[in-house]
Parts: structure tokens; C-alpha cells; sequence
């Protein structure tokens, strides 16, 4: 007891230092109860600011009766009644006329101007209605002019005057508004108790250009835009499958935003349709500006700071997304589309890796990997190792990091944390300047502060070193996202390896781990393929396999088959001179060509043709299990005859 | 969901809250004891601990923030204390820094130290300390151990550095065994051998670049010998010579340099000899009651200075070599034996040798074996064989030593 | 409870159990009584550990939807089958305590001498209570991260001291005598009886009854591969009186190991892997705790009980570990006595009632 007595004795008398990190701590703590209450402020402001906005809308039920009402027959009181619904629109546009130059009915044409393409209403709706329908009369002459004196019904009309490929009939206000809103013409016809909406959608739109913030070095350029149209032609040109299915909904009371979710059937588990259908459908607010919304209403785990929807602006990354069996939920008006079910591990890989050559894909990889673990870890080490165990430290490197913090007057944890959140200022500063002056504050951030801070004695050098290398880390991971989950969960280990040591470290990262190992993304485990262990998806996991090897699609497609067997090129047995070895290898063995190596095509020019005529053989047979074995037997004649030719 | 995690989140911000900085002391509050003297005290009992502390800024230079700048980069503390503890912690008396044993690199122990008070103490206290490191040297020296301590040697800043450094490269010399913590603790619990510590002390060597004309003038610390010792206590020290011998026991060096003369007659023309490869195998043997050894070593060494005036062949001179070098292994391992049978203390750990092969016969010997180490049998087989004469074909010698 | 996990998590499980003391104290005390046989005394205990392994997958698979208690329940009747679930529960409580040793011997003394013993009581139940709550499945996938580490630790261990080992010093067989030898194994096999009684509280949860021998056994000679480098190492490279010199012997072992010039400690980062195969361990141990705790109070759900199950875990662990010759002589003397009555007992009792009453183990519900 005597010689614990002097233990602890000796090993505490830094007595001096304790009440400092005391102080330091009391002020941590304070910042965080003024952030705790000002936030519950605003809580509770907003709150009532919402309340506000409620008790002002008290004419919204009786637009509401106006809305479900039925068209009415008599074209004025329809035209009233949208005036008074569209109450204070300065951008509808009405127009009247009547068909067949007063011959026919009276007709009412609303638009809303900039949502819908005046050429298209000039030259698909106007102008047949009044000139062609004219024209047609004095061509056919009186052969059945005693029909055409009955009002048209609002289905012949659309059949047979407007050329626009897409009319639809609105029985009530509610539809016939609501297409309004979205761009489409309404039309109102004398007499008719049905409204015709014409798509004549059409609105300024950019164009698909480069993504800002998946950025590949190879691969296609063209990133999704706001229109969701736009989207899904995208998508679609790059995969020609008559199972591509595409669903469409509306969510969002007031803003009905188009919402589009895209798989293709047989390779996505149909479960993982309904889930994902459900949880959309099941939503009910009354707005969704962008696809964020949706994220957290869908999402699996709400209150957890990872991510279990993945986010892309790219075309191809969702085209083969759901090539492995995913469903990607397209939002409109936002160029970011949501795919799930996700793991943690896709948010570290770039589609760079599958399209660059494999080694390279699998090195990259693995130095995201790396990235990935010190941009969580390295800070906290740091603070775990300068503040408790200096031992681990090589002795060097221990006296040049006693020699750096040797006048700096806060402790490592008061450091730390100060130079992550300077780095996070500067990072955010950086990205909401305007462009020029963004540059030149990451210049000013970096060089100047971090230089100047050194000079004064603010931070030792290692310690910007340290921040730096983390924050580089955290640049270098593909998926913003998770980068940004990896920034946020870098703090509480910091904090627990500041006060805790490697006990807290060792505690933080496991209670992260457990939690993360708890998620479930669509009912996919998180971390997988790695924990749970999947063998067969080892090939894409740590290492991008070259595609050859790439038999199967992971294993949450419901078809794992994606391609044939040996897939892996040969060279020709006889150099040069295949041809006339070919044809009679040919005749002999006609369905068993993938055994023979001359089969494979020599030269560039007969890969791209055999791809292209897998391609059409792909075009017209459904994909499914049994399909998938013969396409690629098949797709490999071709190859053959070409050879032998 | 998240209501069964509030309590163990809460139980985990609870730790947070209470904890404060419990136990955290940054780096450069630390002073980082690079090496440690350990000298008896000037009253009986107690003893006297003279700790080197690096001054970080000093030591690293003006890389970073500004530094003190005394141009010193050691700081040297020593105080008293009845226990080795004790007077570490009144190191603390005048110690601006919290003393830290984390980054020690080697441990001095003085001779007198070693000798009257014994070293239980010193084995005990640096492995039940969880900052030290268990690759710590550990030396003797007749010096005080203060004195080495404080002295600058090499090309280091650092004087715990320069000795840690030194016995990196030892091999070269092969003068004095390289003995760690973990090393020293095993053969002191162990019954079957004895510590053995290296031997260093200052001599003046160096030459300063102040008053170059004075050759040797500033002290240097070198590796010279070992010091064996039974059970905790100091027995005697081997010169640099005899370590030789006992360095195929204890700690095999790399390489070895053999120096022979090139005739009895000719004493200062030597040829110089470096081993490369050998075999060193101890086979302990039970004959009669008695505890025998054969040792064999097999060595292959290269010629790598020939200074002998000699008209024979590269290949002549060599066979001849062969055979001095075969009588001076063997001289060099039996004076080692030889003394550790006079003295009848096992530091050369014949007895552990023969525990692992005879166990059962070593617990009933095992009280009497410093006596029946003295009268056991040593039969010692040394052959070696020279491979190469490195670069040269021919010896060099000048026209006229046909004449000679 | 609904959750099952597959074979190999259960492998991955079990190689966890016997791996975090196995290396550290039990070899410690194994060293102080039959010195340089601790590789064998590994070798004897894994072999005993994988026939218990044996009889107790046996004993499930009669009933592979019920736990040994939910068997003892159905032949002997609800009270007396408390009893043998009060019997679990103490043996539950002794494994949790001896692991707590481990864990805060490892932790406090090594790296954080200043804090106090409940701060690292607190999270040893706080953090492992969390992961119970997610249920086993989650343990189970830790679990495989938990051999990784493993692994990852043998390799370390192995890079900083191979060069050091000295395979002569193993040479000496059965120097303390063969029956000394395999009477010292009772301190290893301890650590496997917590892998066979953990075995018969959750192979119900395991997916395929048909691999279960395998798993189980092959997790027990995976485990003890994995195991007895460390004896090997700890004899050949520290020797045997200095391996029982110290109370975490596994520690002094990293302590020394060494890579290089420039690497002169890294046990700090073989403590980070092993602390994850240790709070795995403590992870299972609570819930199995909860699992016979439940039992005891005739509860259905275990989550009910976890709180004031590990409350009384870690209250205990507490009071033990503030004293660490109390700890040590608790392990070294009254824990084998204790744990291996119970676990090789409670297997074999029910598998002789399990002969005797088979009708009514079938009929049971």
C-alpha cells in the first residue's frame, strides 16, 4: 500500500497542469450548452413561424372545393373558375379562339408562360385548331359535313386535330390544374364537360455537362441535369433492355414533384422494388425540392450519420447500379439521384476503378482505403499519443514534436480540435465564395493562416501537418456523402482518445463499428461484403478484378449471372494465320466456339462488331437466368464467322 | 431504436464529462530522460540517480516555433534517495517537467553500485515501470555513472543517443556484449546462467575542433569489456579481450575481425582476418554424473589485410592462416571458460544450455552446478576455413621483399 | 432472438473466446506452475477443450432448437431447471470477471496507470451492452472482425520477435512432469469452457445444425493454433520464469518486441486489435449472463434483464478487480474449481437425462 501510496504520488504531480485542461474543458462544455440552447431557440422559433404559416391559409379549403369539382360543359364558367383558382398568376397566358373559324366551338387555351414551349403550342394546338381544321373542310367538301355539325367531342378533337403526341383529358379541376402547373396546355372546349391537356411541356433547361462533384479522370463527361426527362434519357441510352422498368409518382402535396424510380426487372430482387415503392408512396409532405428529401424519409437508420442511400450525379454509375441489381430513385428538378441499397464500402469507390485498367482501379482503391482510415483516425491518434502514450512515438519524432509544441499554450485536444474546425471553416468558406475568390481563400487559409499560426506559436508543425494530411485524406474519398460522415464521426474519437487515451479511442471506434455492423440498407447489411464475409463478392471488394473475372453480380441481385464463362481473351493458337484453320473448326464444332481459341477475334476492328451484334441479340430477347448463358454462347457466333470470314 | 441506445450513449458522455484530462500530459511537459546513472549515494543505503534530459528545442533545432535557444541540448538532474524511486521522484523537487522514462534509451549502473549493493533493485524497479522500454541497455561502469551519462560521444546531440547507437554497430568490434532489460531479466531469473553487462567508461579520445592541436582531450565514452555477476552482485570484469570469447555465448556477433601475427618471430606484421559466416553450437553432454560440453564452431572468414612479407601464393598463405586462426578461436573461447571456472560463476550460461537438453539431471545438479561447472569437461572443436582473398590475387609485396 | 447467424460467425465466435485471456494471464499462471511446458499444457488443453466442444454440440443437437437450460427445463422441470440456469449465470458471472481482469489489467497498467479502476469497469459494460442490445447477429459480424484483429495480432507479434525466439529453450518436455503438465491445463481449459458453455446457450442460433460439429470444433483448433504461438513465442524469446514474472504475461511480450531501429514500441497498436477481441468476448459473455438470467426469472425477451445484468456483472468485476492480488489469486486458485464443475458438468448431466428421459426431451415443446 505504501509503495501505491508513492506510485501515484509521483505520477500525478503535474499538478500544475490539470486545473489549465480543467478550465479548458469547462469552456468546451460551455460553448456547447450556448450551442444546445441557441439551436432548441431556433427550434421553437421555427415552430412557430410554421404555425404562423398554417393559421394564414385559410382560403386553401375552398380552393380545395373548387378543385374537385367537375369540368364544367359551359366554357365561361370553366375559364372563371380557373381565374379564380389562379388567382394572381401574372405568367398565365390565356388565349381564345374557336375552332374552324367561328364555325366550330369556342375554345379557351391556358399556358403557363416559360413552363411550356411556345412553338410547340403554336404549331401543335393553335394552328390545327384554327387554320389546318379549316383547311381539311375546304379540301373534303361537304362529304361529311353533316357530322361536323355537331360540336366535337374533346377525344375526336384530340385525334384528329392536335398533332401532339401527348393529350390527356382531365374530368376534374384537380387534374386540369395540376398539368397546368407541370407545363402542359389547357384546353377548354365549348360545351364539353372534359379539359384536354396538351404536352406541351418545355422549359429552359441546362444541358448535360460535367458533374461537380464526381470528377473522373476516365469515363463519360455528361452528368444528370434538373430535368428529370433528361435523366432518364441518360439512363436509358445506355441501357437497351426491354426489362428496364420505369415507375413514375408524384410526392409532395404542393410541389408534386416527379419522382421516377428505375430498375430492371429480373436483376433486382422484387422485394427491393416493393420495399423501395412503399417507402415512397407511404411519404406524405407537402414538398420535396430535391432529392435529400426523399434520402432522409427513406432512409433505414434516420438518426444515424451515415448514409445508407448512396448519391450520384452520374449517369453511368446508375446504369450500373442497376446492371448489379439496385433501384435508383430519379427526383426531379435535382441533378442527384438516389440508388439503394448501398454499403458503406461503395461511398470509396469511383466508377474511375471500373473503366481505368485493373491494376490501376485496384491501386486507387486501396489508397482510398488508406485515405479512408487516416482521415477518420490520424487526428485522434495523434491527440492519443502526444497526450497519454508518448512512448509509441519514436524518440525523435518525440522530441521534434516536444520541440514544436513547445510554445504552444493549449493542450493537444484543445489543439486539435481547434485546427479541424479551422480547416472545416476554410473548407466551408471555400466552397460558398464565389468561385475566384474561393481560390484565393484556400491560398490565404493554407499558406498565410497555417504558416503565420506557426510563426506566432498558435500550433505546432506537426499538428498542421496532421490536419493537413487528414483533410487531403478526406478530399481524396469519392463519395461526398461519406466523406462528410467520416468528417463528422472524426470528432467524437478526437475527443474520446483526448480524454480517454487509447481506451477511448479503442471504445470509440468500437461502439462505431457496432453501430455501423447494426445498419441494414434495404435490408442489405452495411458493411457488406466484408462483414458479413461474401466470398463471391470479393473480386470488387478490396481489389477491382479485371472484368473477365467479374462473373457475378454482387449478391443482392436476384441474377447474379452477368456473364459468360471464360471470359478471360486469348491469343490465337496459330499466329497469323487463323483464317484458314478457322472455317473448318468452324463447321466441326459449332456450338462449343468458346472452347476453341481462334475464335476470339484478332483485331479491334472485329471486337467492336461482335459487341455490337451482342448488343442487338441483347435488344431482342428478355435477360433473365436461363437467357443469360445462351445470349452469350450466341453473341459468340458471330465473333466466329467474322473470324473465319 | 434509438431509446435503447440513450442509456449506454448517456453512460459514455457521463465518462467524457467526469474524466477532464485525467492522467493526459502533453508531450512537452514531459522531461524525456534519455539515459539514466545509477551511483551509490554518498550516505550508506542509498542511492544516487542522475538522469540526462533532452531539451527538445535544442536537440531538434530551430525547425518550428521559436525555441528557448540555450544552445544545450541536454539537461543533466541528479538527486538521492533511499530507494531508486524515491530518488526519481525527488528528481521532481527541482524538475520544472514532469521526469518521463518513456523514450530512456540506456541505464548506467555504477561499478560500485554493482558491487556492494547488488542490482535486485535495479531489475526490479525497470521492469515493473510500464514507461520503460524493455530494449533499454543496460552498462556498467567503473566510472560514476554520472559522469557517463553527462558525456557528449560521436556524432550524436544527444548522449543517451550516442550509446544507443553505439551498440547498433558493435558488432564491428565485438567488445562487450549488447544486454538489453529483457535480456538482463531473463538470465537473472533464470538458474541456469548469470548477467553479464557490458562495461563502458570515458576515455580521452576525441579531438576538439577548438584546440585541434591537442589530441585527446575530450572524454569519450566506449565499450570496453563485460561485468559478470553472481546471483545480483558484481563479481569481476573481463577485459576486451577475453569478451571476445564469451560473445559466441552471449550475444554472436555478425561479423568478427581476426587478427593474427604472422610468425612468433614477427609479432607487429599481422594478417587480418574477417569472418563471414560460422556455426557456434554448445552440445551439452552427461557423462558420469558430470555435466560435459563440446562446443564446435565453424567458421568461414575472408583475408582481408595481409601485411606479411611472403613469397608464397595467395592459396599458400592461406592454409597456413587456417590453423592460427583455428588456435587463436580456440584460445579465445577457453580463456572465457576458464574464467568462468575459476571464478565458478556461470556467465556464460552453460547451465541453461544443459537444462534444456538434460532437465530431468538438471533439477538434481542444479544447487551444486557453480562447483560442477568448475570441474566440467570442455572439449572445444574449432575448425575454419578461409574462402576468399577478397579483390587481390597475388599479396602485396614490394619488388625488393624476395630480398629480405 | 429471431436472428439466426451462420456457421462461420459461430467459428469466429468461438476462436474469440478462447484467444484474449488465453494468451495473457492463463499463461502467466501457467508458467508459474509447469514452466516451459505451457505450449503443451496449450496443446493437452485445446484438445480437452475441442471434446467438450464435442459432447456439447452433441447435447444441442438432440433439441437444436433449445438451449442447454430450455433442455434441463423440458426433462427436469422449470424449477430445477432454474437452478441449473442460476448455476450458468454464476459461471457467466466468474467468466465476466475473469475477463474484466484481463481487460483492465491490460488497459490500466500498461497505458493508463492514472485513471480510476471504474472508468474502465464502466466501459468494459457500457460499450459491450450497447452491441448486446443490437442482438447477437451484430456480435457475431464483430466477431469476425474480432479474428481479423486476431490474425493481425499474431502477425505483429510474430515480425516484432521472431528474431529474438530461441527454440532451444522449448526443448525441456514435461520438465515439471507430465501430470503436473496436464494439471495445469485446468487453467486454459477454463478459457474453452467459456467457448463450450457459450456454445450451449446460443447454438440454438446457429443456422445449420449439420455444421455445427465442424464449426465448433474447427473454431476450436482454429483458436488454439492461433493461441499457441504465444506460449512458443513466450518461451522462447522471454523465457519461462520471466513469462510468469509478470501478471499479464502477453504484455511483456509486446513490451519487447521490436521492428526495426525505428519501431522500438508498437504494443499500442497490438492493444488496439486485441481490444476488440475482448470486448467481444465481454460482449458475449453479458449476453449469455442475460440469456441465463432471463432464464432464471422466466422471462422471454433477455433484453429486459441486460441492464441489471451487467449492473451486477460490473459491480462484481469492480470489487474484484480493485485488488490486483485478490484477482490474481481468485483466477489462479478458485476459478477452475468453480467453472470447470459447472461447464463439464452441466453438459454431461444433461445428456445423461437427456438418455434417460428422451421421450419427454422430444415431446417437449
Amino acid at each position: 500500500m505504501y509503495l501505491h501510496n508513492r506510485l501515484s504520488l509521483v505520477r500525478c504531480y503535474d499538478g500544475s497542469r490539470r486545473p489549465f485542461c480543467f478550465v479548458t474543458f469547462i469552456v468546451t462544455y460551455f460553448v456547447m450548452f450556448i450551442v444546445t440552447f441557441f439551436g432548441a431557440f431556433l427550434l421553437h422559433f421555427s415552430l412557430r413561424v410554421g404555425g404562423w404559416f398554417s393559421n394564414g391559409g385559410s382560403n386553401v379549403v375552398d380552393v380545395q372545393e373548387l378543385l374537385d369539382h367537375h369540368i364544367f360543359h359551359d366554357l365561361g364558367e370553366n375559364v372563371g373558375r380557373v381565374k379564380t383558382i389562379l388567382v394572381k398568376n401574372a405568367d398565365l397566358v390565356q388565349r381564345d379562339f374557336s375552332v374552324r373559324e367561328a364555325a366550330g366551338p369556342a375554345c379557351t387555351l391556358f399556358y403557363i408562360d416559360g413552363l411550356s414551349n411556345n412553338m410547340l403550342i403554336d404549331a401543335g394546338v393553335l394552328r390545327p385548331l384554327i387554320i389546318d381544321s379549316v383547311l381539311r373542310d375546304r379540301i373534303a367538301g361537304s362529304t361529311d359535313s353533316g357530322r361536323e355539325h355537331r360540336p366535337a367531342g374533346p377525344h375526336q378533337t384530340a385525334e384528329r386535330l392536335l398533332i401532339n403526341p401527348e393529350v390527356k383529358f382531365a374530368d376534374t379541376y384537380q387534374k386540369a390544374i395540376d398539368g397546368l402547373l407541370a407545363g402542359e396546355s389547357l384546353l377548354f372546349i365549348d360545351g364539353v364537360d372534359e379539359a384536354l391537356l396538351v404536352g406541351t411541356k418545355g422549359w429552359e433547361s441546362r444541358s448535360p455537362g460535367e458533374t461537380a462533384t464526381e470528377v473522373v479522370i476516365r469515363g463519360p463527361r455528361d452528368g444528370f441535369t434538373e430535368n428529370i426527362r433528361t435523366n432518364t434519357s441518360l439512363i436509358r441510352r445506355r441501357i437497351k433492355d426491354p426489362m428496364f422498368r420505369l415507375e413514375s409518382l408524384q410526392i409532395g402535396t404542393r410541389t408534386k414533384t416527379f419522382v421516377n424510380v428505375v430498375y430492371i426487372e429480373g436483376i433486382a430482387k422484387q422485394e427491393l422494388v416493393d420495399e423501395v415503392m412503399t417507402r415512397l408512396e407511404s411519404i406524405q409532405v407537402d414538398s420535396v425540392l430535391e432529392s435529400g428529401y426523399l434520402e432522409e424519409l427513406i432512409s433505414d437508420a434516420p438518426w444515424s450519420p451515415f448514409r445508407t442511400v448512396k448519391l450520384t450525379e452520374r449517369p453511368d454509375v446508375v446504369a450500373a447500379a442497376i446492371l448489379e441489381g439496385r433501384v435508383a430513385i430519379l427526383t426531379d428538378s435535382t441533378p442527384f439521384v438516389l440508388v439503394a441499397p448501398t454499403s458503406f464500402w461503395e461511398g470509396l469507390m469511383a466508377s474511375d476503378d471500373y473503366y481505368s485498367h485493373f491494376y490501376l482501379g485496384t491501386f486507387s482503391r486501396i489508397i482510398r482505403y488508406i485515405a479512408f482510415i487516416v482521415s477518420l483516425t490520424l487526428s485522434s491518434i495523434y491527440v492519443m499519443l502526444v497526450s497519454f502514450h508518448q512512448e509509441m512515438i519514436p524518440t525523435e519524432l518525440a522530441l521534434s514534436v516536444a520541440a514544436g509544441r513547445e510554445t504552444v499554450p493549449f493542450p493537444v485536444l484543445v489543439e486539435v480540435l481547434g485546427m479541424e474546425t479551422a480547416f472545416e471553416l476554410m473548407r466551408e468558406a471555400g466552397l460558398r465564395m464565389p468561385r475566384p475568390i474561393g481560390q484565393a481563400v484556400s491560398i490565404v487559409g493554407s499558406l498565410i493562416i497555417g504558416q503565420a499560426a506557426v510563426q506566432a506559436g498558435l500550433v505546432s508543425p506537426i499538428m498542421v501537418i496532421v490536419v493537413a494530411v487528414t483533410g487531403i485524406s478526406s478530399f481524396a474519398i469519392p463519395s461526398y456523402s461519406t466523406s462528410f460522415t467520416i468528417r463528422l464521426l472524426r470528432f467524437p474519437i478526437i475527443i474520446a482518445s483526448g480524454t480517454l487515451g487509447l481506451l477511448g479511442f479503442v471504445g470509440a471506434m468500437f461502439v462505431i463499428t457496432v453501430h455501423a455492423l447494426s445498419l441494414r440498407s434495404f435490408g442489405e447489411p452495411f458493411l457488406a461484403p466484408m462483414i458479413p464475409f461474401q466470398p463471391s463478392d470479393q473480386k470488387d471488394a478490396l481489389v477491382r478484378s479485371p472484368w473477365w473475372m467479374l462473373k457475378s453480380r454482387p449478391w443482392i441481385a436476384k441474377d447474379v449471372t452477368r456473364q459468360g464463362n471464360d471470359q478471360m481473351p486469348k491469343a490465337p493458337k496459330n499466329n497469323g494465320s487463323g483464317k484458314a484453320d478457322l472455317a473448318p473448326d468452324e463447321k466441326a464444332s459449332d456450338g462449343q466456339s468458346h472452347k476453341s481459341a481462334q475464335g476470339k477475334p484478332g483485331s479491334d476492328h472485329g471486337d467492336s462488331k461482335s459487341s455490337a451484334s451482342s448488343g442487338q441479340q441483347k435488344r431482342a430477347q428478355p435477360a433473365g437466368t436461363g437467357e443469360q448463358k445462351d445470349k452469350t454462347r450466341r453473341s459468340r457466333k458471330p465473333k466466329k464467322i467474322l473470324g473465319g470470314a | 431504436m434509438h431509446k435503447q441506445w440513450t442509456i449506454p450513449f448517456l453512460l459514455i458522455l457521463c465518462v467524457f464529462g467526469l474524466s477532464g484530462c485525467t492522467g493526459a500530459v502533453d508531450i512537452n511537459d514531459l522531461a524525456m530522460v534519455m539515459a539514466v546513472g545509477l551511483d551509490k549515494g554518498d550516505t550508506p543505503g542509498t542511492v544516487t540517480v542522475t538522469a540526462q534530459i533532452a531539451r527538445p528545442s535544442d536537440v531538434v533545432g530551430q525547425t518550428g516555433a521559436p525555441a528557448a535557444g540555450t544552445g544545450e541540448p541536454i539537461w543533466t538532474a541528479t538527486a538521492t534517495g533511499r530507494s531508486i524511486f524515491e530518488a526519481i521522484r525527488n528528481l521532481g523537487r527541482y524538475s520544472s517537467r514532469r521526469v518521463y522514462w518513456g523514450h530512456n534509451k540506456v541505464i548506467v549502473i555504477g561499478e560500485d553500485l554493482a558491487r556492494d549493493e547488488g542490482i535486485n533493485d535495479v531489475v526490479d524497479f525497470f521492469s515493473r515501470n510500464h514507461e520503460l522500454r524493455m530494449r533499454t541497455w543496460v552498462v556498467v561502469t567503473p566510472d560514476k555513472a554520472s559522469q557517463i551519462v553527462a558525456t557528449k560521444t560521436g556524432l550524436e546531440v544527444v548522449p543517451g543517443n550516442s550509446i544507443d547507437k553505439l551498440f547498433h554497430f558493435s558488432d564491428l568490434v565485438a567488445e562487450a556484449p549488447k544486454i538489453d532489460l529483457r535480456t538482463m531479466q531473463a538470465s537473472y531469473l533464470s538458474d541456469g546462467s548469470e548477467v553479464v553487462l557490458p562495461v563502458v567508461q570515458t576515455r580521452l579520445r576525441g579531438v576538439s575542433t577548438d584546440n585541434p592541436k591537442e589530441f585527446g582531450s575530450t572524454p569519450q565514452v566506449e565499450l570496453s569489456g563485460t561485468a559478470y555477476f553472481e546471483k545480483d552482485k558484481l563479481k569481476g570484469t573481463l577485459n576486451p579481450d577475453d569478451t571476445e570469447g564469451l560473445m559466441w555465448f552471449v550475444d554472436p556477433p555478425k561479423t568478427r575481425v581476426v587478427v593474427i601475427p604472422c610468425s612468433s618471430s614477427n609479432p607487429n606484421q599481422t594478417a587480418t582476418l574477417e569472418i563471414r559466416h560460422y556455426k557456434f553450437k554448445v552440445v551439452p553432454q552427461y557423462v558420469q554424473g558430470r555435466p560435459a560440453f563440446r562446443i564446435q564452431l565453424n567458421v568461414e572468414c575472408n583475408l582481408v589485410e595481409l601485411d606479411c612479407p611472403t613469397k608464397q601464393s595467395h592459396q599458400q598463405v592461406m592454409k597456413a592462416l587456417e590453423a592460427s586462426v583455428e588456435a587463436n578461436l580456440k584460445k579465445e573461447i577457453s580463456d572465457a571458460i576458464e574464467a568462468s571456472k575459476t571464478n565458478k560463476v556461470d556467465f556464460l550460461g552453460l547451465g541453461s544450455r544443459f537444462q534444456d537438453r538434460y532437465p530431468a539431471e538438471w533439477q538434481r545438479i542444479k544447487s551444486n552446478w557453480p562447483e560442477l561447472l568448475s570441474t566440467a569437461k570442455v572439449n572445444i572443436d574449432v575448425s575454419a576455413h578461409i574462402r576468399s582473398p577478397v579483390l587481390l590475387s597475388t599479396p602485396t609485396v614490394p619488388d625488393s621483399a624476395g630480398d629480405r | 432472438m429471431t436472428t439466426k447467424i451462420t456457421t462461420a460467425m459461430f467459428m469466429a465466435l468461438v476462436i474469440n473466446l478462447g484467444f484474449a485471456k488465453g494468451i495473457g494471464l492463463t499463461q502467466g499462471i501457467m508458467a508459474r506452475e509447469s514452466e516451459n511446458d505451457i505450449w503443451i499444457a496449450t496443446i493437452l488443453s485445446v484438445l480437452q477443450g475441442a471434446v467438450l466442444m464435442l459432447i456439447t454440440v452433441w447435447v444441442i443437437r438432440r433439441r437444436p432448437d433449445m438451449t442447454i437450460l430450455e433442455q434441463f427445463d423440458a426433462i427436469v422441470g422449470k424449477w430445477i431447471g432454474k437452478v441449473m440456469a442460476l448455476l450458468a449465470f454464476v459461471f457467466f458471472l466468474g467468466a465476466y470477471i475473469a475477463i474484466l481482469i484481463t481487460f483492465v489489467y491490460h488497459f490500466m497498467d500498461y497505458f493508463l496507470p492514472e485513471f480510476p479502476v471504474w472508468m474502465f469497469v464502466l466501459a468494459a459494460v457500457a460499450i459491450p451492452v450497447y452491441a448486446v442490445f443490437h442482438g447477437l447477429e451484430v456480435t457475431a459480424r464483430i466477431a469476425v472482425l474480432g479474428v481479423f484483429s486476431i490474425v493481425a495480432l499474431n502477425l505483429l507479434i510474430m515480425v516484432g520477435s521472431l528474431k529474438d525466439v530461441e527454440l532451444d529453450r522449448l526443448l525441456p518436455v514435461f520438465e515439471t512432469g507430465f501430470w503436473n503438465t496436464v494439471a495445469t491445463t485446468r487453467h486454459y481449459d477454463t478459457d474453452w469452457a467459456m467457448a463450450t458453455m457459450t456454445a450451449g446457450m446460443i447454438l440454438p442460433l446457429v443456422n445449420d445444425t449439420k455444421s455445427w460439429a465442424k464449426g465448433a470444433v474447427g473454431g476450436v483448433l482454429y483458436g488454439g493454433i492461433l493461441v499457441l504461438l504465444w506460449p512458443i513465442l513466450e518461451c522462447g524469446v522471454l523465457s519461462a520464469p520471466q513469462t510468469g514474472h509478470y501478471i499479464v504475461a502477453c504484455m511483456q511480450m509486446a513490451r519487447s518486441a521490436q521492428v526495426g531501429l525505428f519501431l522500438h514500441r508498437y504494443e499500442m497498436i497490438m492493444i488496439a486489435f486485441f481490444g476488440i477481441s475482448l470486448l467481444v468476448q465481454l460482449m458475449l459473455l453479458i449476453f449469455c449472463a442475460s440469456l441465463a438470467g432471463s432464464h432464471v426469472m422466466g422471462m422471454k425477451d433477455y433484453r429486459g434483464v441486460v441492464i441489471p445484468v451487467s449492473l451486477i456483472l460490473g459491480g462484481s468485476g469492480y470489487f474484484v478487480v480493485l485488488n490486483h492480488n485478490r484477482a490474481m489469486s481468485l483466477l489462479t486458485n478458485n476459478w477452475p474449481v468453480i467453472a470447470l464443475p459447472i461447464a463439464i458438468g452441466l453438459p454431461l448431466l444433461g445428456w445423461l437425462l437427456g438418455l434417460m428421459f428422451k421421450k419427454k426431451l422430444a415431446a417437449a415443446a
